[in-house]
C-alpha cells in the first residue's frame, strides 16, 4: 500500500469511507488503487450488470425461467428495476453501494467478502448458493451486511415488477 | 365515478404552496410562526396557530402527493413518500426503519393505529423525568379532542384473517387481544395505507390540519429542507433552508434556496431529523443530551404459513393487537412487548422473508396463505435499552447509531416465542423465524426448540422499526431532557420541539395518538402564550 503519512492515519481515513473499506484492510490494501465505482451516473455499470445478474440468478434460484431466453429477458428486466431501485435511493445509499460493486469486481473482494474462487462469469449456480449461504451467517458482521444488501436489492426490485405477481398469487391493487 | 383528491382542490382553490414544481423560492419569508415538518406533530400545530390567527410557514423536505398519485403500489409508494426510499438503517444496519417523508410526514403511510399514552408510561416520565402533569386526567381532554378531529375509534368492521388469526391464537392460550382504534372515515377496508390512503379514508395530517392551516391563509414549501437554524443571544435569529430533490440530493449544490425569519419556530421533523437539524446547528447542549435516547420499538418477526388461505395484503392492515406480554413483568423489568400484524404487499413479503433461493422460491407460492407477526418492543425503560444516539453524515443527513443490546435481543427471542406458539394455536402449518438461521419447523416444540437455540445477535436476527420516537426528550430539569415541559427547548426560548422526538422513553404503543394529543396541549400553550387566545382542536 503506498504510504502517505502514517499507516494508522491512513486506516482512519479509510474506514470513513464505510462497508467496502473494512473488507479492503482486511484482503488485500493494494485493490483500493484498482477499484473502479460500480455506479456510472447512478446507474449499473457494464462490471456491476454482471455481478447482479448473477446474484440475481442465485437469490432467485427456482423463481426465475430456467430456460436461457426467458431467463436472460427476466434478468435484464430485473437489472432494469434495479437501476430504477438505486436512481430512488439517497446519495450516501448510491456512494456506498458503488464502492461495494466495485470492489465485488476484483477478485481479493470477491474472494474475501464473498468467498467466490471463480470469477463472477464463470461462477456455477451451486457454487454461488453455497458462497451465499455461507456469508449469510458468517460470524465477519460485513459478510452479513453485504448478504443483506444484495438480497433486499435483488428481492425488492424483482417484486416491484407486476411479472412476480403471478409467483406469489397476488392479484394486485383493488380498483377504487 | 372518480374520487376527490382534496390536495389538487385545494391547490386550485389558492392554497399558497411553493417549491419544487410548485413555483420558486423567495429567498427570504418572514412569519409568526415557521413549523418544521409537516407530520403528526407539525399538522397539530399548524391548525392551532391558524386558528390563533398567526401567519404560519410549513416546511417540508418531501414532495406534496394526494390521493390521486396513490396507486397502492409499493416501488412508488416506497420511492416518493418514505426515508431513504423505505430503507433507512441503522449505522451497523441492524435495523431497517419506516419513517414518512413527504407531506403528512409519516402518518401520509402509517397503518392507522391510535392509541392514547399508556398509563404505565406516563408513570414513569413522573417519577423518572419530574414530568408530573404528564398524567392521564391533565392529558385526556386533548386526546378527546385529537380523537374527535381525527375520527379516531375502534375499528366496527370484521377483522380480516390476517389479523383475526392473531385473536383466535391467543384466545387459545388465554391471551387476551383488542379491536385496535383507527383514525379512519368511510375507509373502503382495502389496505393499502402504507402505500397512501387512494380515498382519503385516513385521516392523516395531509387531509386534515394541513389543508385547515393552508386554506387560513398558511404556506407550504415542499421539497425544501431546513438545513440550520442562526442562533444568537439564546434564540433562534433564522432557519436557512435549501433545495432537494426527491432522494433528498441538494439542488443547486446545497447553495440556499430560502431563509424564513419568524418570531417562534417549532421544530416537528420527527424522531432523528429534529435532533438532526439542531445538531447541524450546533444548539446549544449543556449536558450531551440531544440526540441520545433515541427509540424504535425493535420489532421482531415470525412468519407463518398458514393451513387456511390468509390474504394478507387484503383488508385495514391493523386491526387486532395484544398488550398482553407488556405486563407480564415490570416496565423496567425484561423488555416488554406489543404483538400486532404485519399487511403484506409483494415487496414488503419477498425482501422480509428470510433465506433465498430453491428453498424460499416454495415460500413465494404460499404468499396468499403467510401471516406476519410483529412483537414491538418497548425500548427505554432499563439501562440496557437506552436506545439510540443521531450522529451526523459528512453531508449533514442523519445517522442513528442504535446498537442491539443482549438484553433487547433477548426480548426479541421471547418475542418470537410468543408468536409462533399464537401462530400454531391459530392453525400454522410451518412458521418461520425472522433470523438469518432461522428454518421453517411444522410443530410448536421444534419450533420452540429452533428458537431457544438461535443465537441472538446483531444482523442474524432480523429487527425492523416503523416508529421512531426521543431524542430530544422533555424533562422537568435540562439536566435530564432537551426540551421544557412546556415543549420549549430549554436552551432556546424561542424554539418549541412538537413532535415524536419528544418523547422521554418510547410510548409502549403505536405512536401517533401520542403525538397529537401531548402536541395538542403543547400548541394550545403556545398559541395561549403568543397570542392571548384559547384555541382547541375540537
Amino acid at each position: 500500500m503506498s504510504t502517505y503519512g502514517p499507516p494508522h492515519l491512513q486506516r482512519r481515513s479509510l474506514l470513513k469511507l464505510g462497508i467496502a473499506s473494512a473488507v479492503v484492510l482486511a484482503v488485500a490494501g493494494g485493490a483500493v488503487a484498482l477499484m473502479q465505482p460500480g455506479l456510472q451516473n447512478g446507474k449499473l455499470t457494464e462490471s456491476s450488470r454482471l455481478i447482479f445478474s448473477r446474484v440475481g440468478q442465485t437469490i432467485l434460484a427456482g423463481t426465475l425461467p430456467v430456460d436461457e431466453g426467458p431467463n436472460q429477458i427476466a434478468i435484464n428486466s430485473l437489472l432494469d428495476r434495479v437501476d430504477a431501485f438505486i436512481a430512488a435511493t439517497p446519495e450516501h445509499v448510491q456512494a456506498e453501494l458503488s464502492q461495494l460493486l466495485g470492489l465485488l469486481a476484483t477478485s481479493a473482494g470477491r474472494w474475501g467478502v464473498v468467498g467466490l474462487s471463480s470469477d463472477w462469469h464463470d461462477a456455477t449456480l451451486p457454487e454461488m448458493a453455497t458462497a451465499f449461504a455461507a456469508m449469510r451467517v458468517s460470524s465477519v458482521s460485513l459478510r452479513v451486511q453485504v448478504y443483506q444488501a444484495l438480497h433486499d436489492i435483488v428481492s425488492a426490485s424483482y417484486f416491484s415488477g407486476p411479472e412476480s405477481w403471478a409467483v406469489l398469487g397476488y392479484p394486485g391493487p383493488r380498483a377504487v | 365515478m372518480s374520487l376527490p383528491d382534496p390536495i389538487k382542490e385545494g391547490l386550485a382553490r389558492g392554497w399558497k404552496v411553493l417549491g419544487g414544481a410548485h413555483g420558486a423560492l423567495p429567498p427570504s419569508i418572514t412569519c409568526d410562526v415557521a413549523i418544521i415538518g409537516s407530520g403528526a406533530g407539525a399538522g397539530i400545530t399548524a391548525e392551532l396557530m391558524t386558528k390563533a390567527g398567526l401567519k404560519v410557514v410549513i416546511i417540508e423536505e418531501g414532495q406534496l402527493k394526494s390521493s390521486t398519485d396513490f396507486k397502492q403500489r409499493e416501488p412508488e409508494a416506497y420511492a416518493s413518500l418514505y426515508q431513504e426510499a423505505a430503507g433507512r438503517q441503522t449505522k451497523d444496519k441492524g435495523i431497517t426503519i419506516l419513517q414518512g417523508r413527504s407531506v403528512g410526514g409519516t402518518t401520509t403511510v402509517n397503518w392507522t393505529s391510535s392509541f392514547r399514552t399508556p398509563p404505565t408510561t406516563l408513570k414513569y416520565w413522573q417519577e423518572k423525568f419530574g414530568l408530573t402533569d404528564y398524567n392521564v386526567e391533565a392529558l385526556a381532554p386533548y386526546f378527546q379532542q385529537a380523537e374527535e378531529r381525527l375520527n379516531i375509534a375502534p375499528w366496527q368492521t370484521s377483522p380480516n384473517e390476517n389479523n383475526e388469526l392473531l385473536r383466535r391464537g391467543a384466545a387459545k392460550l388465554g391471551i387476551h387481544a383488542e379491536v385496535i382504534p383507527r383514525n379512519v372515515k368511510g375507509c373502503y377496508n382495502l389496505g393499502s395505507c402504507g402505500m397512501g390512503c387512494p380515498t382519503n379514508a385516513k385521516q392523516s395530517m395531509l387531509v386534515t390540519t394541513i389543508p385547515f392551516a393552508l386554506d387560513g391563509g398558511a404556506t407550504l414549501l415542499v421539497e425544501t429542507r431546513a438545513e440550520k437554524f442562526e442562533i444568537a443571544n439564546g434564540r433562534i435569529q433564522s432557519l436557512s433552508c435549501i433545495a432537494v430533490k426527491p432522494n433528498a440530493t441538494p439542488v443547486n449544490a446545497g447553495g440556499p434556496a430560502t431563509q424564513v425569519i419568524a418570531k417562534h419556530f417549532v421544530l416537528a421533523g420527527g424522531a432523528i431529523n429534529s435532533p438532526a437539524l439542531l445538531l447541524r446547528s450546533k444548539a446549544p447542549d449543556p449536558h450531551k443530551l440531544l440526540g441520545t435516547r433515541t427509540f424504535l420499538h425493535p420489532v421482531a418477526i415470525t412468519t407463518a404459513i398458514m393451513a387456511n388461505t390468509v390474504s394478507a395484503w387484503d383488508g385495514a392492515p391493523q386491526s387486532i393487537y395484544s398488550d398482553h406480554f407488556l405486563g407480564t413483568q415490570p416496565i423496567d423489568g425484561p423488555i416488554g412487548f406489543k404483538l400486532e400484524v404485519a399487511p403484506l404487499h409483494p415487496v414488503f413479503f419477498g425482501a422480509n422473508l428470510p433465506g433465498f433461493g430453491e428453498k424460499q422460491a416454495q415460500l413465494f407460492h404460499r404468499y396468499p396463505n403467510a401471516n406476519v407477526m410483529l412483537a414491538l418492543m418497548r425500548d427505554g425503560f432499563h439501562d440496557q435499552a437506552v436506545g439510540g444516539k443521531v450522529e451526523l453524515r459528512s453531508s449533514g443527513q442523519p445517522l442513528l447509531d442504535y446498537p442491539l443490546t443482549e438484553f433487547v435481543l433477548e426480548g426479541a427471542r421471547r418475542g418470537m416465542l410468543a408468536m409462533a406458539e399464537i401462530q400454531f394455536e391459530a392453525g400454522a402449518k410451518a412458521v418461520y423465524p425472522g433470523h438469518e438461521m432461522g428454518q421453517g419447523t411444522t410443530t410448536w416444540a421444534d419450533t420452540k426448540a429452533a428458537i431457544n437455540a438461535l443465537p441472538m445477535k446483531p444482523l442474524l436476527t432480523k429487527i425492523g422499526s416503523a416508529h421512531v420516537m426521543g431524542g430530544c426528550g422533555l424533562a422537568a430539569d435540562d439536566k435530564r431532557g432537551v426540551t421544557r415541559p412546556d415543549g420549549v427547548h430549554w436552551q432556546l426560548e424561542n424554539l418549541s420541539i412538537h413532535d415524536g422526538s419528544i418523547f422521554p422513553t418510547s410510548i409502549g404503543a403505536n405512536p401517533q395518538l401520542s403525538i397529537y394529543g401531548n402536541v395538542n396541549r403543547l400548541a394550545q400553550g403556545l398559541a395561549k402564550r403568543l397570542t392571548g387566545k384559547a384555541v382547541t382542536l375540537a
